[in-house]
């Protein structure tokens, strides 16, 4: 016997490798009429992916400590053998997960795929992406630059505005009255461990729920079939669907070998696009940058802000629509899936989009 | 939704990001009460904050003095209020910050004939609504208010050629500091040679501004240098680059044609 065939009977006598291959790889079926937004979930596993590689990576020569953190990067980016690459795919690659996220949400929302008993998945996905953007905040700070240092000031002061327990909420956020070296170990923590740690359990409790109540099928085509709200348990199976490996696996490579050209092309093109001026100064509690903007993934959130007249209420709008979209699929109960058939909803979702997209673009030239 | 994923939500992205305004140092008294007069003793609030020294953060009581936090001791000579200078005191007055300059200017043609009304700092210059200066201060139009302007064309030419290279390194050096290159060296050792340039032609000598610009041009050449070897390393990055990305959409398209292939199988 050939030493790999052996080795490969050894595995399999003693973990039944084949047996799971048969079954949870090419024995797990889906719909034939599967399009290429179903790959977003298997680019989002890749893309996190590459955030913890690089992240351990960068880990290995970033200080948390405010006096040495934005030279750390300085060193990380001029002196680490490839220490810029690293550093650029993290940074880059986190804007690259919220585009991900967002098209991920969205197709789910306009096929409604949250229907028919998959509330658990649409909620266990909705924090996932709220925890990304806390990871987002969170990294933000680490490099200790001027546009992390005003933005975690004017975020943190942000919890001052919750009534009752807000001052010292930001105390508790910033571990001192201000914004200094107490944060950034905080900060650091939470970003590297904690929330990482819950992100991870998160997204296997998303893929359990996908992989237990069954993948559901694209609402399009002769196949359709309206979601039924059974009395219990039932895995939505597809007899006749096509396998996942290697059939459907190969056009989740594909994409997510066009994601990855895409964040390359904005690091070697384009790799100022998501750094402000205020990204490259050390920072200084003495010196206000004049124009600091968040993320492009939260001008829609800034900008909400200054739209009302008083920032509690402003505050409160947004807290109102993040929850009817937490519990959307508790409230849009109805059978119907097909976009065609529910021109409401599709009426709401393209003024949605057109409206984060106009408050966003109004709140970054505001 | 549970409060608990609100309150995240509220905590990480919400209540602040409205007022970076709001965090901006306060106005100092000078301005406050300037700021609201009218005709000469508030147009200089005005014309400061379209200034340079506005941009660099140089406030009123940098230059004139005073306590800039205390309404009623604002102007005192306690403090260390000035007010303002006579006309012989102006290059004294800007030569506390711009010392080089002041030197030359003091030892050149204008400086020593100051007493007898040739032209100081605020003439060319300008005052309050001072703009970041360029060689266009050097025209036919200003100089020939007091004097021929051949001596101050010969200048200007020699001068022409060194402004060009000190743009072309300033920009450089902040394209790359725009992309995270550590160029703090290079950054002081050009503010060093911008100082030598910049208070070079305020002697109005053309020998020594000719025979000081071949200095700071033979300094920007070796800093020229340096952004030419890491615009080199950037284009190799780019270039690796180009390739890393040319392979990931080949093997996409390969994978998405294996698809194809897959799919024939899957109607068959």
């Amino acid at each position: 016997m050939q030493p790999v065939k052996w080795l490969v009977e050894f595995v399999d006598v003693r973990l039944g490798l084949k047996d799971l291959y048969d079954r949870e790889l090419r024995g797990y079926l889906l719909p034939r009429n599967v399009n290429v937004w179903y790959t977003l979930g298997a680019v989002l596993m890749a893309l996190f992916t590459l955030q913890i590689i690089t992240g351990i990576l960068l880990l290995m020569f970033y200080v948390p400590d405010s006096e040495k953190a934005f030279a750390s990067i300085q060193y990380i980016m001029n002196d680490v053998p490839f220490g810029w690459l690293f550093r650029m795919l993290h940074a880059i690659g986190a804007n690259v997960i919220m585009i991900a996220l967002l098209m991920h949400m969205l197709s789910v929302l306009f096929m409604a795929s949250y229907k028919g008993r998959r509330e658990f998945t649409w909620l266990t996905g909705f924090i996932i992406l709220n925890l990304t953007m806390g990871l987002c905040l969170t990294g933000y700070l680490l490099p200790w630059s001027q546009l992390s240092f005003w933005a975690t000031t004017v975020a943190t002061d942000a919890a001052g505005a919750i009534p009752v327990v807000g001052d010292y909420l930001v105390e508790f956020l910033r571990g001192a009255p201000t914004v200094g070296n107490q944060t950034l170990g905080r900060f650091f923590a939470l970003h590297v461990v904690g929330m990482p740690l819950v992100l991870l359990g998160l997204m296997g409790a998303h893929l359990f729920c996908v992989k237990r109540r069954g993948i559901s099928s694209p609402p399009f085509g002769p196949d359709y079939r309206a979601s039924e709200e059974l009395p219990f348990f039932e895995h939505e199976k597809h007899p006749n669907g096509i396998p996942f490996f290697p059939n459907y696996f190969v056009k989740d490579a594909a994409v997510i070998c066009f994601f990855m050209a895409f964040m390359l092309a904005i690091i070697f093109y384009a790799p100022g696009m998501f750094f402000p001026e205020s990204a490259f100064q050390k920072a200084d509690p003495f010196v206000t940058p004049q124009h600091i903007k968040p993320e492009w993934y939260f001008l829609w959130a800034y900008q909400a802000l200054k739209i009302f007249p008083s920032e509690i209420i402003g505050l409160g709008v947004q807290v109102v629509f993040m929850t009817f979209l937490a519990l959307l699929p508790f409230i849009d109960r109805g059978a119907e899936r097909r976009p065609a058939k529910r021109p409401l909803f599709v009426t709401c979702y393209v003024l949605g989009i057109l409206l984060f997209v106009a408050i966003s673009i109004w709140g970054h030239y505001s | 939704m549970s409060r608990s994923i609100c309150c995240l939500f509220v905590l990480m992205i919400v209540a602040g990001w409205s007022m970076p305004a709001a965090l901006l140092a306060a106005d100092t008294v000078c301005i406050e009460c300037h700021g609201g007069q009218e005709g000469r003793l508030g147009a200089p609030v005005a014309q400061w904050r379209t200034s340079v020294h506005a941009a660099n953060g140089i406030s009123c009581n940098d230059c004139h003095g005073g306590d800039p936090t205390d309404y009623a001791m604002a102007m005192s000579p306690e403090r260390g209020f000035i007010g303002v200078p006579k006309y012989t005191e102006v290059p004294d007055f800007c030569g506390r910050c711009h010392v080089g300059v002041a030197e030359d200017y003091k030892a050149g043609a204008h400086g020593q004939a100051i007493d007898r009304g040739a032209a100081q700092c605020v003439v060319c210059h300008g005052n309050h609504a001072i703009q970041r200066a360029s060689l266009d201060l050097i025209n036919e139009t200003d100089c020939s208010r007091c004097h021929s302007y051949e001596r101050a064309a010969l200048i200007r030419m020699s001068l022409v050629e060194t402004d060009t290279m000190v743009r072309k390194v300033e920009t450089d050096l902040d394209r790359l500091y725009r992309l995270g290159f550590a160029v703090n060296d290079m950054q002081d050792r050009l503010f060093n040679q911008r100082n030598v340039f910049h208070r070079t032609f305020h002697g109005v000598n053309v020998d020594e501004v000719r025979q000081k610009t071949a200095g700071v041009q033979a300094e920007l050449g070796k800093i020229n240098m340096e952004v030419a070897s890491i615009d080199t390393t950037l284009g190799e990055r780019k270039l690796w680059g180009s390739v890393t990305i040319a392979i990931f959409i080949l093997t996409g398209v390969v994978f998405l044609l294996v698809r194809k292939a897959y799919e024939e199988d899957e109607k068959g």
